[in-house]
């Protein structure tokens, strides 16, 4: 009886101590990876801001007038067209249907 | 004599002699069972708490956050774009106290910060005092300071808010303030969400349209210099706000703390008397009632009306005695309006009102949402009340309402946050199926003919159909001379996808704009009326003019 009460504890102590070691080697691998990814994932946050700055409504405008003043033209929204492809063929459409206005 | 006394000791063996344990337990045994029980006891939770830890998966961390001070989720646009960003920055401190040999310290932070006034910080260092010696410091120069080894220099993590749209979405968005706490806007309503989780917090709103529609608004408010101005762009079956400008705003990049009520948000706390927009309604309630029909004539109807003390008459006096319901919408008659509400009588016109959420406090995604101004039904208030008179609410409401009249008369609760699960949502219908058939169509004459108020917001491709409404501004005991003009469109009016609320508050008339006239050729130099045609109406065309193709190609899925 003293015998096989000694070798479960014995055993458990063991298998914790598996367990442990176990889950240590996949935390160091989670640490690892995170410490890797944690500079990377701050860097594209940072690259993104920067690109919503640089490509924010604002910016864009006065682009626009800086550089592309007469190159830059408004179509009318009638002028739009819609491509469709259709059975290999394309189909071209009028975005807004010109009836559609009454 | 010999006596002697002898002592003589007696064992008493049965009494005083110790015993063992006369039962059969093993006490030394028992001991070392015990030990280990308690080992056992400790590897058993040892081992559930490494089980419990394995299991928990990385986003379920959230109660590490929420000790996290220095911690808050971003904001974006519903395309993904930075609304808000926290960036976290490092201030370094000295404390002079545990700095070993001051010559050496100096020397080497001149080395790093050669700019610095150093004769400042000698001062400084003398006092014996903590202080802050770079503030945001970059993280070269973190490396470099950190490199130095030495105690008494004390890094500090901050967290800073960036708003890379400056202006664009103060209202919406709100400020914190230096203990992370939000104190307005979203930043107030969501603080604990905010601060709780990684995900950002994604919205509805478009940061290219929301740009343009504050364009025109900046623009106008320089030519009709009017005291402030709002706009509102919702989709009619989701209630997603596309866009919600409130102007002057103010950058929120400055933290500034704003007290001028002219800067509060008039698309949500600005409560106001909104005139003939409201006739809309009251046609509606009709409508619904089954008490009139579009082509329900109203005969000899008064050019004056006398309630009480006051009078109510027609802005129009060319306006005929003899109108249907729809001619009634169109030319904007007042005493028709007061007709279809005599009709109606209070209970029914106020149960509709009511339903579509114009009367009560709207519930928001934000706290800054104005109270509509409660009144007293009456006779004189029936009338009034139909055609949008003595009754206040916000823009906000207003747009909901216009939704759900076009809409085919299913809820909207408007919203600024993107969620997945009110895609899926079952609408609800509160008006009956039919009504949106009957009042979209009379919108659109109001743009599209001669006696209607709104042409020209009439932008070839858009099928806009909408509502003016010109009021003078309620003073104390009365009315002021101060107007404010609104515009309720919505588009396309045959299958109607967005509402647009324009409103400008106390607009002036400008004697140099040249107006483009939409339904027939030629331009008018000046504004004519103070009123919401000549106002609010040219702003609403310009935006829809300006955003239109965004909407016609970026939204076509949507």
């Amino acid at each position: 009886m003293k015998q096989l009460v000694l070798v479960v504890i014995l055993v458990l102590i063991l298998i914790t101590s598996l367990v442990k070691n176990s889950t240590k080697e996949i935390e160091d691998q989670i640490f690892v990876i995170n410490e890797n990814t944690r500079p990377l994932k701050s860097e594209l946050e940072d690259v993104l801001l920067e690109f919503n700055y640089l490509s924010s409504p604002e910016k864009l405008v006065q682009y626009q007038t800086q550089y592309f003043e007469k190159d830059l033209i408004k179509i009318e929204i009638m002028n739009i067209k819609e491509i469709i492809e259709n059975n290999e063929t394309l189909e071209i459409n009028d975005l807004i249907s010109k009836n559609s206005n009454e | 004599m010999n006596n002697k006394k002898n002592i003589i000791l007696e064992e008493y063996e049965n009494e005083f002699s110790y015993k063992k344990s006369k039962t059969n337990l093993d006490i030394q045994f028992n001991r070392i069972a015990f030990i280990f029980f308690v080992f056992l006891m400790i590897s058993v939770i040892y081992s559930i708490q490494l089980l419990h830890l394995g299991s928990l998966k990385a986003e379920n961390n959230k109660e590490f956050l929420t000790i996290n001070k220095n911690h808050r989720a971003d904001i974006l646009d519903r395309n993904g774009n930075y609304l808000v960003k926290t960036v976290k920055s490092i201030d370094i401190g000295i404390n002079p106290i545990e700095v070993i040999d001051k010559k050496k310290l100096l020397i080497n932070l001149q080395l790093i910060f050669p700019d610095k006034n150093y004769a400042e910080i000698t001062k400084k260092l003398k006092k014996n005092k903590f202080f802050y010696f770079e503030k945001k410091i970059s993280s070269d120069n973190y490396e470099k300071i950190m490199l130095l080894g030495d105690k008494s220099i004390k890094s500090e993590e901050k967290l800073t808010r960036i708003y890379p749209q400056k202006n664009l979405f103060s209202h919406i968005i709100g400020q914190i303030d230096d203990d992370n706490k939000g104190i307005s806007g979203l930043e107030k309503s969501f603080n604990e969400k905010l601060k709780q989780t990684n995900e950002p917090l994604k919205l509805t709103v478009d940061t290219d349209i929301q740009f343009l529609i504050r364009e025109e608004l900046v623009k106008f408010q320089s030519i009709f210099r009017s005291k402030g101005s709002t706009a509102i762009l919702m989709n009619v079956n989701n209630g997603e706000i596309i866009s919600m400008v409130s102007y002057p705003d103010f950058d929120l990049n400055k933290r500034e703390k704003i007290v001028d009520v002219n800067f509060i948000n008039r698309a949500t706390k600005g409560v106001y008397e909104l005139g003939s927009v409201f006739k809309t309604f009251t046609v509606a309630a009709g409508l619904e009632e089954g008490l009139i029909d579009t082509d329900t004539e109203f005969l000899n109807l008064e050019k004056k009306l006398q309630c009480g003390k006051s009078s109510i008459s027609e802005y129009d006096n060319k306006i005929p005695s003899d109108l249907t319901v729809e001619q009634i919408l169109i030319r904007s008659g007042n005493i028709g309006s007061v007709r279809i509400g005599q009709k109606l009588e209070i209970i029914k016109l106020k149960a509709f009102l009511e339903k579509i959420g114009i009367l009560s406090k709207i519930n928001f995604d934000i706290e800054e949402v104005g109270e509509p101004i409660p009144f007293k039904w009456g006779k004189c208030k029936l009338a009034t009340v139909s055609f949008g008179h003595g009754i206040a609410t916000t823009p906000l409401q207003l747009a909901k309402a216009y939704a759900i009249i076009s809409n085919g008369g299913f809820d909207v609760e408007p919203s600024l946050i993107k969620s997945e699960l009110k895609k899926n949502q079952k609408k609800k219908r509160i008006i009956k199926a039919g009504i949106s058939e009957k009042i979209n169509p009379i919108l659109r004459k109001i743009v599209t003919t001669k006696e209607g108020t709104a042409g020209l917001v009439n932008i070839e491709g858009y099928e806009v159909g909408g509502k003016t409404g010109t009021a003078q501004k309620t003073i104390v005991g009365g009315y002021s001379k101060a107007k404010v003009n609104t515009f309720a469109g919505i588009f396309p009016a045959s299958n109607p996808k967005y509402v647009l609320i324009v409103l400008l508050d106390e607009p002036k008339t400008s004697s140099d704009y040249i107006y483009e006239y939409k339904n027939k050729k030629g331009s008018y130099k000046g504004t004519p009326f103070n009123t919401a045609g000549w106002t609010s109406v040219e702003v609403a065309g310009k935006i829809i003019e300006t955003i239109g193709p965004i909407l016609a190609t970026k939204y076509i899925e949507n």
